[in-house]
C-alpha cells in the first residue's frame, strides 16, 4: 500500500515540475481565472471575504482564508472543473508518451 | 541586516529593472499611522535596513512579474525559472520568499513561516501579490512604502514588455509627480478638499435618467481627475451654453463640503438648449443622454478637432473597432476601421432568442462571432464576379481608459405589432474583465492550438467595474438608479438617495449599462497642445512688434534731434 502511494507521490512531484517548468502551470492558471471570473465565483468570495472582515476582530487573513476555504473548493462550477481536469490530463498525457 | 539579491535564484537580468523610481513623499504619511505594523515601523527606521528589505523586495517582484509575463506570451519556448521550496525541494507554484535571506518555500505546508520562526526573520513576500507578511504580528501587514513599491515595480517591468503595434518607440515610462520646493510650500497652506463625491441628484422631474449618467461621470476617475485639476475653469471660460463648464461646476459641487443633494438645474438647461431633442419633461433614455453629452462636452472642449481629437471625452472614451471582411472565394481581406465612444451589446442572437447564461464575455464573444454575409450583401473589388459569399468579423482595434457598455434592453419591434418590448434577461457582470480575446491584435496571433500569442502584458487588457446603471419597470414609465464605486466600497444612488450597499447587490442588479476603467494607463510623451504652441508664438511675435515700433519711435526722435542740431 505504501509502495503506491509514495510512487504515485514521485510521480506527482515530477509532473508538477515539469509542468512549472514549461510555463503549462502558468498558462492553465489562467485559464482557469478567466472562467471562475466568467461564472461569478471570483466576485462571490470577494464580497464573502469584504463581509465577513466586516465584523472581524481581530482582522486576520488566516482566519478569512479558513472561513472561506471550504465553500471556495465546493463552490467551484462544475463545467470549469470538467474544463481544466481535461487540459492537464492532456498535459499528463503528453508528458508520458515522450 | 542587508540582504544580497539571489543572482541564482532570480535569473541573469538586471535587478535595477526600473529607472529608480523613489517612493513619493506621501508614503510617510503611514508613519503616523498606529495600525501600521510596529516591526516594520522599526526596520524602516534603520536606512540600511530598510534599503536590504526594499532591495529584496523589488528584486523578487519583478522576477516574478517577468516570469508570468514570459510564460504566458512566450517568445521562445524556454524553460520558466522554477525555484524549489528550501524545506520539502517541491518545485514553488507560488513562491513565498524570505526578505532577509535566500530561502524560499511554500505557503500552505507552513514552510515558509517556520523559517521565519526558526531564524528569526521577521518578513516574507508573496513573490505574485507583493503582500508581506510578517510573523511576529503572524498576519499580513499593509505598509504605503512597500504598496507603491509594488505597483511601480510591476508596471516598470510591463513598461519594458509591451510592444507596440505602429510606432517604432518603447513605451513612455511612468514618471510619478514630485512637487518641486515652490509647489511644497504652497501646497502646506493650501486646505484640502474630501476627495469624494457621495452626493445625492435630485430628481428636476423625470430626470432620473441625467442624474444615474451624471453620476458616472462623478465617479470616472479619468473624467474627475481632469476637472478637480481645474483644467476647464468655468470663471475664465467665454462660452455661453458651455458643457465643460456645467461638467466643472458639477464638479466643484460634488466635491465641496455640502452633502445634501445637489440639483443639477444648470446643467439640464444648458442640454436642452443645445439639444433640442433632449428638451422636455419626457422620460429620455439614459444611453441616449451618455452619447448627447459626451459629444457636447467634446464640442465645447478647448483645442477639440474633427479628426484625432485630443480632447477629455477622447481622451477617455475613445477607442477603435477594426472590421474585417473575407472573401470566401479569393481570400482577400477588406479591413474598415472606425471609432466608438462605447460598445452596444445584443442580448439576442440572430435567431432571437435570448440566451439562459448570459455574462458580459458572452455577449463581447457574440459581438465578435465571425458572420456569414449574405451573397447579395457584398461583392469583392478582386473577384471578376460579384456577389460571393464573405465573412465579416468584428474586433476591437483599440481599447480606451474607460470602457462603457450598453446592453440593448429596449427593442423596437419592426413587425409593428405591440408597443417596444423591454429584454428583462438576466446578464452577470464579473468585477474585472480582460479584454484580450475581443482585441484585433489577439484574434490574429491565436492559432496554433488555441494558445494566444498576443504579446501582452496582461495588464493592459485588465478592466475594473466602477458604475452601473440600472433600470427598472416598462420602456415608457420606468426609473434609473445606480451603483458606483468609491474606492473599495459600493454605494446605491436612487436620485437625491445614497445609501452604503455591496458588491454582490451591485452585481446581481441586472445592469442596463456599465463602466470599467483600465487597470494600468499607458502614456504617451508630453507634448504641449497646439493651441498653446500657437499662443506662445503669438506672444513672442507681438513683443518683437513692440520691439520694432520702440527702435522706430527712438530712430524718429533721434532724427529729429539731428535736424534741430544740423539746422543751427
Amino acid at each position: 500500500m505504501s509502495k503506491s502511494t509514495s510512487e504515485a507521490e514521485t510521480l506527482y512531484v515530477e509532473v508538477h515540475r515539469r509542468m512549472i517548468e514549461s510555463g503549462e502551470w502558468d498558462r492553465i492558471l489562467h485559464q482557469l481565472s478567466s472562467k471562475l471570473s466568467e461564472s461569478g465565483w471570483t466576485d462571490d468570495l470577494l464580497h464573502r471575504a469584504k463581509e465577513n472582515s466586516r465584523s472581524m476582530d481581530p482582522l486576520s487573513l488566516q482566519t478569512i482564508l479558513q472561513e472561506l476555504l471550504s465553500h471556495a473548493q465546493t463552490s467551484v462550477p462544475l463545467s470549469v472543473k470538467r474544463e481544466i481536469t481535461t487540459l492537464i490530463k492532456q498535459f499528463v498525457k503528453e508528458q508520458f508518451e515522450k | 541586516m542587508s540582504a544580497s539579491p539571489d543572482t541564482a535564484l532570480f535569473g541573469e537580468e538586471s535587478t535595477e529593472a526600473h529607472p529608480g523610481i523613489e517612493p513619493s513623499v506621501s508614503s510617510d504619511a503611514s508613519e503616523n499611522d498606529i495600525e501600521r505594523c510596529s516591526h516594520i515601523t522599526s526596520v524602516f527606521a534603520d536606512p540600511s535596513a530598510k534599503a536590504g528589505i526594499i532591495d529584496k523586495f523589488k528584486t523578487v517582484v519583478a522576477w516574478y512579474a517577468r516570469r508570468t509575463h514570459d510564460s504566458l506570451h512566450p517568445a521562445k519556448r524556454r524553460k520558466v525559472s522554477s525555484p524549489t521550496c528550501d524545506t520539502c525541494n517541491q518545485t514553488l507554484s507560488r513562491p513565498f520568499v524570505c526578505l532577509h535571506c535566500s530561502f524560499a518555500g511554500c505557503w500552505s505546508d507552513g514552510h515558509i513561516t517556520n523559517h521565519l520562526k526558526e531564524t528569526g526573520h521577521t518578513f516574507c513576500t508573496d513573490a505574485k501579490s507583493g503582500s508581506v507578511f510578517c510573523s511576529e504580528c503572524e498576519d499580513f501587514v499593509f505598509d504605503d512604502t512597500i504598496d507603491e513599491l509594488y505597483l511601480s515595480t510591476v508596471i516598470s517591468v510591463e513598461e519594458q514588455r509591451t510592444k507596440f503595434q505602429v510606432a517604432k518607440r518603447g513605451r513612455e515610462p511612468y514618471q510619478p509627480w514630485i512637487p518641486t520646493g515652490d509647489e511644497s510650500t504652497t501646497l502646506k497652506y493650501i486646505p484640502t478638499v474630501p476627495c469624494q463625491g457621495r452626493r445625492g441628484l435630485l430628481n428636476l422631474g423625470q430626470t432620473c435618467f441625467l442624474n444615474v449618467i451624471l453620476q458616472s461621470f462623478i465617479h470616472n476617475p479619468l473624467l474627475r481627475n481632469y476637472f478637480l485639476s481645474d483644467r476647464h475653469n468655468s470663471r475664465l471660460c467665454k462660452h455661453s451654453d458651455c458643457t465643460c463648464c456645467e461638467m466643472d461646476n458639477l464638479f466643484t459641487e460634488i466635491y465641496s463640503p455640502t452633502n445634501t443633494p445637489f440639483g443639477p438645474t444648470s446643467f439640464l438647461a444648458t442640454t436642452w438648449k443645445v439639444s433640442a431633442e433632449m428638451s422636455g419633461y419626457a422620460q429620455q433614455d439614459a444611453h441616449e443622454f451618455f452619447i448627447t453629452a459626451l459629444n457636447q462636452i467634446h464640442g465645447t472642449s478647448r483645442g477639440n478637432t474633427n479628426i484625432s481629437c485630443n480632447c477629455i471625452i477622447h481622451q477617455t472614451f475613445a477607442g477603435q473597432f477594426q472590421s474585417d471582411v473575407t472573401c470566401e472565394k479569393c481570400g482577400t481581406v477588406t479591413s474598415t476601421i472606425d471609432p466608438m465612444l462605447d460598445i452596444s451589446l445584443e442580448l439576442r442572437s440572430k435567431s432571437g432568442e435570448t440566451a439562459t447564461d448570459n455574462t458580459l464575455a458572452s455577449c463581447l464573444r457574440r459581438y465578435t462571432k465571425p458572420e456569414k454575409l449574405g451573397a447579395r450583401e457584398y461583392s469583392c473589388s478582386k473577384c471578376t464576379k460579384a456577389s460571393h459569399e464573405a465573412v465579416k468579423r468584428l474586433s476591437i482595434r483599440t481599447l480606451p481608459p474607460v470602457l462603457s457598455f450598453q446592453f440593448k434592453r429596449f427593442e423596437h419591434k419592426t413587425s409593428g405589432k405591440a408597443a417596444p418590448q423591454k429584454i428583462d434577461a438576466p446578464i452577470r457582470i464579473p468585477v474585472s474583465i480582460n479584454m484580450a480575446p475581443y482585441t484585433t491584435l489577439a484574434m490574429n496571433a491565436t492559432g496554433k492550438d488555441g494558445e494566444a500569442g498576443y504579446p501582452g502584458p496582461d495588464a493592459m487588457y485588465e478592466y475594473d467595474l466602477f458604475a452601473v446603471i440600472n433600470h427598472e419597470g416598462q420602456m415608457d414609465n420606468g426609473h434609473y438608479t445606480n451603483f458606483a464605486r468609491f474606492q473599495d466600497e459600493w454605494y446605491r444612488f436612487d436620485d437625491e438617495k445614497v445609501t452604503p450597499s455591496t458588491l454582490s447587490d451591485c452585481l446581481a442588479s441586472n445592469a442596463y449599462m456599465c463602466f470599467y476603467v483600465k487597470r494600468h494607463l499607458d502614456y504617451k510623451p508630453y507634448m504641449k497642445p497646439t493651441y498653446l504652441v500657437a499662443r506662445e508664438n503669438d506672444i513672442v511675435r507681438e513683443q518683437a512688434m513692440e520691439r520694432e515700433k520702440e527702435a522706430a519711435r527712438m530712430k524718429e526722435v533721434d532724427d529729429a534731434l539731428m535736424a534741430m542740431v544740423g539746422g543751427d
